[in-house]
Order: C-alpha cells, then structure tokens, then sequence
C-alpha cells in the first residue's frame, strides 16, 4: 500500500505565466517564494512551495503528495508498475525544479498525473501574503475521474486514503484525520477540479467574496457549507479555468474506527447546507 | 485627575513626505491607511492610525491621548488651564485630519506638544502589512525632558499616570497593566526620542534585526533587554532623528496596589541588561544629554 502523508503542491501550466502571476498574488492572495525561469513559485503555509505556475500547455497539470521514506518510494514505483502504470523517476534537475529530494511521476486511471515526493521544501519564512485573505495554507484538491468506482478503488485500495463521505458516487478521501485531502469528481475527462485554501475563518470566506466580487472574479458556488465536512466555502474561477477554492471550518476525523462514512445527494442540497447553486459542471448532474 | 483611556498616535513633521512613506511601509511594517499630498497615516493594530507623517517642520511633533467622555476633556482642559499649562482647542477641520470627534492641545513645561482626543477611530478591518514584521499595536512614546521633573509631575499629578520605575531620573510612566506607555528621559531638549511597537515575540524582533542590517537601517541599541520592565527591544533609526524600538515580551505591572517603583542607577546596564551599547546621548552614562 502507497501511504501517501499529505498534498505537496500542484504544478500547472499556463500560457500567460504573468496574468497567472498577478491572480496567485493580488487576487489569491499567495506570496511570491521564487521566480525562475518559466515558472513562479508560490507559497501559502509552512511549505516552501505549494503551488507552481510554469509557462506550457495548461492540460499539463500535476498533483503531488509527500510519502514518508525514500524506499516507500521504491516499492511504490514496483506496485503502480504490477498494476500497469507507466512510472517515471525523477532526475536530480526534475527534483530540483520541484523542490523536493526525490519524486517518481505516474498517472492515476484516468489520466491525472500524480507525483510522490519525498523529503519537499519547508521554509524558516512564514508565509505572508500580499493581500489579507487570512489563507493558513494549501489543503486539498479536487480530481477529475472518468471512472469513479475504478478511480475510488485505487485510491484506497492501492493507496491509503480512506472514504470520508460520498457526495453521490463522488467520494471525498482522507489520508489523515482532515476530513477530505482528495475529493473525485465524475467528468469526461482528467484534469484537476478544483484547488483549496484553508482560510482562518468564515469571516475571511465572506471578506473574499466581496473582494473578489468587486474585482469581477466569477463565482462559481458559494459562499456556502459543506454538509459533509462542515467547512463554510467560496469557489471562484482563476486562469486557464482553473476552480479555486477558499474554506474554513473543515471536518476533522479523529476517531478512524468509530468514524462512518455517509451518502449524500449529488445535488445543491448535498453540496451546500445553505442554499447556494453550483456554476461547476463536475457538480452538476 | 484627568484619566487617559489609552496612547492613540503620533504625529510628526517631515520636509521629506515621501521618504518618511517609504520608511514607514517598506522598512518598520506599518500599513499605509491614507496619503493625500499633505499627509500619510498608518495602521499598526485596532487604532485606526497610529502614525501619521505630515508636511512641515520635522520640530512639530505631537503625542496623543484618549479621554473617554466630553465631560472629561472639558474638565481636563480646565485642570490643565489651572496648573498654568495654555490649552488650544483643535477646530472641527483639524479634528477630521485626525479621525477624532474633538481635541485640546498644550505643550508639556519642556515644550512637547500633547493632544488629547476624544473618541479616535477604530478601525473594523484588522492590521495587514505589506512587510510581516510582526507588529502587534503601538506600544509606547519616549519623550525627551528638559523639566527637571515638573513633566513627571504632569503625568502623575494632573494625569492619571504612575511611575513603574526609574533610571537615573528618566521615568517610566505607565496608564494601564503595561509597564509603560510614556517614558520621560531628561534631555538638552524637549521632543520624540521613540516611537516603540510591540511586535509578536523574539523570532519576528531578531528577524528585523537581520532585515535592518541588510536595508542598512542603522540599529542605535539592542538587540537588549531592559531590566526595567523586561521588554526585549531593538532601536533604529527614522526620518528626522526620530528612533522606532521594536520591542517583545516584558513584563505587565500585576497588581496596581501593591507595585512600588524601583530606582535603577543611570547607566548603560539600567537600559539593557545583556550590555548592548549604544550611543542615545539620553541613555549614555554621567552628565545630563
């Protein structure tokens, strides 16, 4: 079994590495950790990296989580590979760019390019963003699956996340006592769904309603709660289409044996306890 | 006895209003609030503003402080008419550059000019810098003093202050459970020696200590801490020869009854207790600065 830790960092590609720049920062509200070349760092927490924007196609996208030994990550290569998955192992320079020690590259079932890294980035500098959207640090990411039952096998069953609940069939996956690391969602095809921010309170989620609102960013759902982690949200589209999401107040599981995982409706209501629609089509019927 | 809510802000003259902004945002950590071509006033915590850099002769500089009611700053203005101290009314146009609702202004017997406000502005939004340097409010004012005293009188007689301690005849003045909010240090001369912020703890102090060197900010004392009221402190210097102190920790005076000042001998040792060395003429052993 892959024991994956925690969600590192996610890399995407843009066309505009400087619009993508301007969004992370005045708007996002993440501080710039380091600018390269074709590519902008950014940082939201401890972590000397959590999200990367790099000039490219923006289909290319990866997710990463952190796995614990070096040699988890031997015989994580040797598992997704019994299973036909193509893997691929990091090169110093790869390592370099991604700040991490070492990584191997493979895709999930449907296509979404995961990277398992070992030993990434913390920094001696706390994050301090440009703006004040109280951000306390990257949390979790949506991924798109074309095969939802396939998809929520393989990660639990070949990795160690564990179902917290479903929204649908759409299952939201723990792999630590946070309510939710990875939630799928059923589309036609792969792609990253959505990428959170933990904010301080709900106070922020509000205050970033009305800051982004006046500054025309599309809201795409929200401000709204979650019936299944409890957490108060707010969705909004960034560059490339890309869904960011702000949220406070998540779930958290502290009892792994006496916790049960619940079914709710893949409808507003099962999204929200409050009332507000969803514009995002991967929680659409 | 007129009693002081609260120290609310500074304000002080500059013939470089650009410089004094730069200073202030990119280099001590304050928020820009508001800047019109005359003025520019900065956040630290709650207060609406704490510091305000203006137009005009680096010499102005004024202190203010809160009284709570009308009532009492009628009755503060008399009290202080009384005891010889001439006392201004601030007109309506002035009382809105300073986002209070009224002010009376006078100058200390060493000629430090003090105003007293009613209900200054807070501020809903919270304190959000452009530099993290960690500060949490405005924590207190060093005067200098040419009075020979008649100044601590002022604050402890007429004032609701008391003196926490002493070093040499520098008092340090407090209003509320902090050691001090107002420091008198004899001097040549009357005017704001610093302006001292609170800031979260020693990693964000040391922290600045190694941002002000690489900005090559020159660093006057510390870092140190004052046996005084145990704050860790760092001071540098400003616009104008004005100095800000970070400073962390310290020590609150717990019980108001039973708390009695201590006299510390006036030398370096009595201002920082690791032996930092400084050159602050108010602070350097023997003669009177």
């Amino acid at each position: 079994m892959i024991k994956l830790q925690d969600v590192s960092y996610v890399r995407l590609g843009t066309r505009d590495l400087e619009g993508a720049t301007h969004f992370a920062t005045d708007y996002l509200g993440l501080e710039v950790s380091e600018r390269a070349k074709g590519a902008v760092y950014f940082k939201s927490d401890e972590r000397e990296h959590t999200l990367c924007y790099f000039e490219g196609d923006p289909a290319d996208q990866a997710a990463a989580f952190e796995i614990a030994e070096r040699d988890d990550l031997v015989q994580a290569a040797a598992q997704l590979e019994k299973f036909g998955h193509e893997v691929t192992l990091g090169t110093p320079e790869q390592s370099e760019l991604r700040k991490v020690r070492d990584f191997i590259s493979f895709k999930d079932p449907s296509g979404n390019r995961i990277e398992l890294v070992w030993r990434p980035a913390y920094s001696g500098k706390r994050y301090h963003g440009v703006r004040d959207a109280g951000i306390t640090g990257f949390s979790h990411i949506g991924l798109c699956t074309t095969d939802v039952a396939r998809d929520e096998a393989f990660w639990t069953q070949v990795c160690n996340a564990r179902v917290s609940d479903r929204i649908g069939d759409a299952p939201l996956l723990r792999i630590d006592e946070v309510h939710h690391t990875i939630a799928m969602f059923p589309s036609p095809r792969p792609g990253i769904q959505h990428i959170n921010h933990q904010v301080e309170s709900g106070d922020d989620v509000m205050r970033s309603f009305r800051f982004l609102t006046d500054r025309q960013v599309p809201m795409v759902f929200g401000p709204g709660r979650h019936p299944s982690s409890s957490a108060k949200f707010l969705y909004f589209e960034g560059p490339d289409g890309m869904v960011f999401e702000y949220s406070s107040g998540v779930r958290s599981i502290a009892d792994e044996l006496l916790y049960r995982e619940r079914q709710l409706s893949f409808d507003p209501a099962g999204f929200c306890e409050w009332g507000s629609k969803p514009e995002i089509p991967e929680f659409q019927k | 006895m007129i009693e002081i809510e609260q120290l609310r802000y500074v304000r002080l003259g500059t013939r470089d209003l650009p410089a004094a902004i730069d200073f202030a945002q990119r280099i001590l950590g304050l928020q820009l609030i508001e800047k019109t071509a005359e003025q520019a006033s900065f956040r630290s915590d709650f207060r609406d503003h704490t510091l305000v850099y203006f137009k005009g002769d680096p010499a102005e500089q004024s202190v203010a402080f809160e009284v709570r009611t009308a009532d009492a700053l009628e009755r503060a203005a008399a009290l202080l008419q009384e005891n010889g101290y001439s006392v201004a009314r601030g007109d309506a146009q002035a009382a809105e550059r300073r986002k209070v609702k009224a002010f009376v202004s006078f100058k200390d017997k060493s000629g430090n000019s003090i105003e007293l406000v009613l209900r200054p502005q807070t501020s809903g939004w919270r304190y959000f810098p452009s530099r993290d340097a960690g500060i949490t409010g405005l924590e207190a004012i060093a005067l200098r003093s040419k009075s020979n005293g008649a100044d601590e009188k002022l604050w402890t007689k007429l004032f609701n202050g008391r003196v926490s301690d002493w070093v040499g005849d520098a008092s340090y003045i407090r209003f509320d459970d902090a050691h001090h909010r107002l420091a008198l240090h004899p001097s040549s001369r009357a005017g704001v020696l610093a302006i001292e912020y609170a800031v979260e703890g020693v990693t964000q102090l040391m922290q600045s200590q190694y941002f002000l060197q690489a900005a090559q900010i020159k660093i006057v004392h510390g870092p140190g801490r004052r046996p005084t009221s145990e704050q860790m402190f760092l001071t540098f210097a400003g616009p104008d020869d004005v100095l800000f102190s970070y400073v962390a920790e310290g020590k609150k005076i717990a019980n108001e009854a039973t708390h009695r000042p201590r006299q510390y001998p006036r030398q370096p040792l009595s201002f920082c207790s690791w032996g930092s060395e400084t050159d602050i003429p108010e602070f350097t052993a023997g003669e009177r600065a």
